[in-house]
């Protein structure tokens, strides 16, 4: 009953349009994830389903409750969407203990005593909190409070779990932790939830889907495979990941999406996918920096790509190298776990690491 | 991870599908009860003068008609150009004492190693916590026309070497007790500015003196126009000191002007007294929106840094004891002897330098105020306004910060500019205003003769004080507490109640503070106001005044300083424990 549906959503400031008319739904139990870089309007859009701001126009629907309706001035005050809202400072009321500021929303549902107890309990325990019952949030570590600030979101059951970046004032180590935690956590409760993040890491971990979002707009939603291997465009390529672009015009493209694409060197290079646009027309091949194979010999023609060029740069990053290639006045980057010394190298790719973008 | 039994989910109290009905929710309600009352508050002293400023009769009288003849009246008498003219030098003389005096005690306190500075920051600041009528009765008492250091003067030198009687005289008396607040706002930009700004002048091989006075003066210019703004115009609505030293000689100033009009004759010039109320007003106005336009662009003055800085005394060298000791003499002479004379004189039956003050002891001043019991009730009105009227004004204000900084109230904008809109209202012209709304409106009469009307135009008057004291705690408080509390489901209410109100119990507590010693000094607004029955101590000590018994005045005077001193101290211990938590 808590699907939550977002038809047409805008915010807009002036001539500024912070949500540029969006659309998505969110089916029961599912894990959405609003990803983009800041001020894309990720968290603009979780604080209007929420309630905390109000849009310009749109609906906002949520296990068929009206919660916005800019066409017939439907405006459901926060307190009224039973939507459970993590802050990523946490927000917990620094003059409450960690019960009270439980059992804060408990009394407004006029829980009683007892079962506020049962409920707070079990909520803590949930997030392995059980111990710190008593201890008020200043006494708390910034991991401790952000799953406080959790089981205070889940002891009142909302239909909706809303996180603004929860990981993002933990240190490495605890988020890697935290997130996997988390992930676990949603699974078990079936609870369903939108995260918003700029870290793409964290967004590909968790997500059943990803709505990767720039400019107000959502510019791709897919699960976060498709979202890795098949980008829509440029931006989401370079975003999720980080990718080399090669300019290039469309040769063919066969209707299961192959296709094969004209490098501004005169190079063919074939990919396993590309949108549907005309021969000829100028596009980008996207290849990831560790999908390319560098070698000092040329390799056996076995279907791949292959560029020549030379190191321009080389750095060490621990686990592999980073090499910067000059690939006929293109540059390329590659990570690689071989130690290359000679400058010049032959590169290469398969196509099914390939694909095309529009620029 | 422990798989846990998930309880069913719970009903949430109130579920509406629609939000039509939300409209007119508590938090609405609540909000708009506080921006009318707001409203009405501010109004209703305001509206009476402007409206009695442009009829041809008394206000009280059926059928006016709208005149100008109000105004003309005024501007053709020469005497009220003479008015205008004392009471702009006057201002514009005490803000210079006052600010030159309040940015030496900003530079010296703060910026240098002066001895003793500690001790002397807190002494300097002692005048604001006394009544201007306490200040000028000492002042009179001890530095007068008969005063005793006067005429220890006029014995050792053979004539007076001052005359409090004349503006330069009053704007001392009125500059060096306005001076703390120039020094308050002047030491705390000096405390915020960037230390490095200073050390980058140090650098360029400027010496200590030469950087303040090249680099940390100027930055205190926001501070200094500010509060020397705010100076002048608190000495435009100032009565104390022009009543005390100026009308023995017969120098009128727009305060006097209003308060012998309104109180001396028999049927008071209904509309001479609205016009000369509504142009005080004007005037005021004017130079608050003066204020705000200049500090507008006071962002190139914008030195704060979140760090903290460890900042560079300046070395006053071998100078440094011959300024502490100027100090010392400073404060004796503007604090210390003023207050040991007011004391000595509430406690004889006349204080000159020709008789041991030991030959006329007496407590009749004391016994005298304790064996009338309008003189007691004077003494027990103040403290119940002090102490209740206090504490609803602090309680109403929290109420119009937290719509304006905390809600989602169409008109919060609007309602900040009418809170803050009393800084323009001398007390007198309050007074004048509510006095006359009485006659107006229904209800407000019921009022009149009890200490309600009186809190009712204090709290009106303090509104801008008690705003300013909550307003920045509020602001400190992360919007995302309330808001987690509102997507828990409490509404606008009861997240104020339950969250932002208990965080800001301190600043609350500040404000308190604040306006109960503002209560307890006010008494501008009460002239016109009182009657008998309730008398306040500001209102029993004019009457005695004005028939020259100074005994009893000096009395009250200290019973005052007593219940000042007193409150302080206890606001201090009650305050020091709150620090911790």
């Amino acid at each position: 009953m808590s699907e939550l549906i977002v038809e047409n959503l805008a915010k807009h400031f002036g001539e500024v349009r912070a949500i540029d008319g969006i659309s998505f739904t969110v089916a029961e139990g599912e894990f959405l994830t609003l990803l983009g870089p800041s001020g894309c309007g990720k968290s603009t859009t979780l604080f209007a389903i929420a309630g905390l701001d109000t849009p310009t126009a749109g609906v906002i629907r949520v296990g068929g409750r009206t919660f916005f309706d800019g066409g017939q001035g439907i405006l459901v005050p926060p307190e009224k969407r039973n939507c459970g809202l993590v802050f990523q400072s946490y927000a917990l009321w620094p003059h409450m203990t960690v019960m009270d500021n439980l059992a804060f929303p408990l009394r407004i549902r006029k829980v009683s005593a007892a079962d506020r107890k049962r409920r707070i309990t079990t909520a803590l325990e949930l997030v392995e909190m059980g111990e710190y019952i008593q201890r008020f949030p200043h006494e708390l570590s910034g991991g401790q409070q952000q799953r406080v600030a959790l089981a205070r979101t889940l002891v009142f059951e909302p239909a909706l779990l809303l996180l603004d970046e929860p990981l993002s004032n933990l240190d490495a180590k605890l988020r890697i932790k935290a997130r996997n935690w988390l992930k676990e956590l949603q699974q078990q409760l079936g609870i369903t939830t939108i995260y918003v993040t700029h870290d793409q890491i964290e967004a590909l971990a968790l997500s059943d889907r990803i709505a990767v979002m720039n400019k107000g707009s959502i510019v791709q939603l897919a699960s976060p495979q498709e979202i890795y291997t098949r980008p829509s465009g440029a931006f989401v390529a370079d975003f999720i990941g980080s990718s080399n672009f090669l300019r290039g015009r469309m040769k063919q493209r066969n209707s299961d999406g192959d296709a094969e694409v004209i490098l501004e060197s005169g190079l063919l290079v074939r990919t396993i996918w590309a949108p549907d646009v005309k021969e000829g027309t100028e596009v980008l091949v996207a290849v990831r920096p560790e999908h390319i194979r560098l070698t000092a010999a040329q390799p056996i023609a076995n279907g791949a790509n292959l560029l020549t060029g030379c190191i321009t740069a080389r750095s060490y990053l621990g686990a592999r190298y980073q090499y910067t290639i000059d690939a006929a006045g293109t540059s390329i980057m590659v990570e690689t776990e071989d130690s290359l010394d000679q400058p010049e190298v032959y590169a290469s790719f398969d196509p099914e690491h390939a694909v095309v973008v529009l620029p | 991870m422990v798989s846990l039994p998930i309880p069913a989910p719970l009903p949430l109290p109130i579920a509406r599908p629609s939000g039509k009905d939300d409209r007119f929710s508590r938090a609405l309600f609540i909000q708009s009860l506080v921006a009318v009352a707001t409203v009405i508050l501010v109004a209703a002293p305001l509206a009476p003068v402007l409206w009695q400023s442009l009829i041809d009769r008394p206000l009280y009288e059926v059928g006016g008609l709208f005149t100008a003849e109000n105004y003309v009246r005024l501007l053709s008498d020469a005497g009220f150009y003479k008015v205008v003219w004392n009471s702009l030098l006057l201002a514009f003389e005490t803000t210079v004492v006052a600010c030159v005096l309040g940015v030496a005690f900003a530079i010296f306190l703060e910026r240098t190693n002066l001895p003793g500075r500690r001790a002397l920051r807190a002494v300097v600041l002692w005048p604001m916590y006394i009544s201007h009528l306490v200040i000028a009765f000492s002042w009179f008492v001890m530095y007068g026309p008969s005063g005793y250091i006067t005429l220890l003067s006029e014995h050792w030198f053979g004539g007076a070497l001052w005359n409090l009687y004349t503006i330069p005289g009053m704007a001392v008396v009125a500059g060096t007790g306005a001076a703390p607040l120039v020094y308050l706002f002047c030491a705390s930009s000096a405390k915020a500015a960037d230390a490095t700004l200073e050390d980058a002048g140090r650098m360029m091989g400027a010496g200590s003196l030469r950087v303040i006075w090249s680099i940390s003066i100027p930055l205190m210019r926001p501070a200094i126009i500010y509060s020397s703004l705010l100076i002048f115009i608190g000495s435009l609505e100032m009565l104390s000191v022009p009543l005390v030293f100026g009308r023995p000689v017969g120098l009128e100033f727009f305060t006097t002007f209003l308060y012998s009009r309104g109180l001396g004759g028999i049927t008071p010039d209904y509309g001479l007294l609205g016009a000369a109320a509504a142009m005080l007003l004007v005037i005021i106005s004017v130079l608050l929106a003066i204020q705000g336009l200049l500090l507008r662009n006071a962002g190139r003055f914008v030195t704060v840094k979140g760090k903290a800085q460890r900042r560079k005394l300046a070395d006053l060298g071998p100078a440094r004891w011959p300024l502490f000791v100027l100090f010392l003499i400073y404060n004796i002479v503007i604090l210390g002897i003023p207050l040991v004379g007011i004391v000595t004189r509430s406690v004889t039956t006349f204080l000159t330098p020709l008789m041991a003050p030991l030959d006329l002891l007496t407590t009749d001043n004391f016994t005298l105020l304790f064996a009338y019991p309008a003189y007691v009730r004077s003494m027990t009105n103040s403290l119940v306004i002090a102490t209740l009227g206090g504490a609803i004004a602090t309680a109403f204000v929290a109420m119009v910060t937290l719509v304006v900084h905390r809600s989602e109230f169409r008109w919060r904008k609007q309602l900040e500019y009418v809170a803050l809109y009393p800084r323009a209202v001398p007390g007198i012209v309050a007074g004048i205003g509510l006095f006359w709304a009485m006659m107006l409106l229904p209800g407000v009469d019921l009022l009149y003769g009890t200490i309600w009307i009186l809190i009712l135009a204090f709290t009106m008057r303090s509104i801008p004080t008690a705003f300013g004291a909550i307003s920045p705690a509020m602001l400190q408080i992360g919007r995302e507490l309330d808001q987690s509390a509102r997507s828990c489901g409490a509404d606008w209410w009861k997240t104020s109640r339950t969250i932002v109100l208990p965080l800001l119990k301190p600043a609350i507590f500040g404000a308190y503070v604040l306006l109960f010693l503002s209560f307890l000094k006010e008494y501008s607004s009460a002239v016109f106001l009182f009657t008998p029955g309730s008398e306040i101590i500001g209102t029993t000590m004019l009457s005695f005044w004005a028939n020259g018994d100074t005994g009893p005045v000096a009395a009250l005077s200290v019973i005052q300083l007593v219940i000042t001193a007193l409150f302080v101290f206890v606001a201090r211990l009650l305050l020091r424990g709150h620090h911790d938590v």
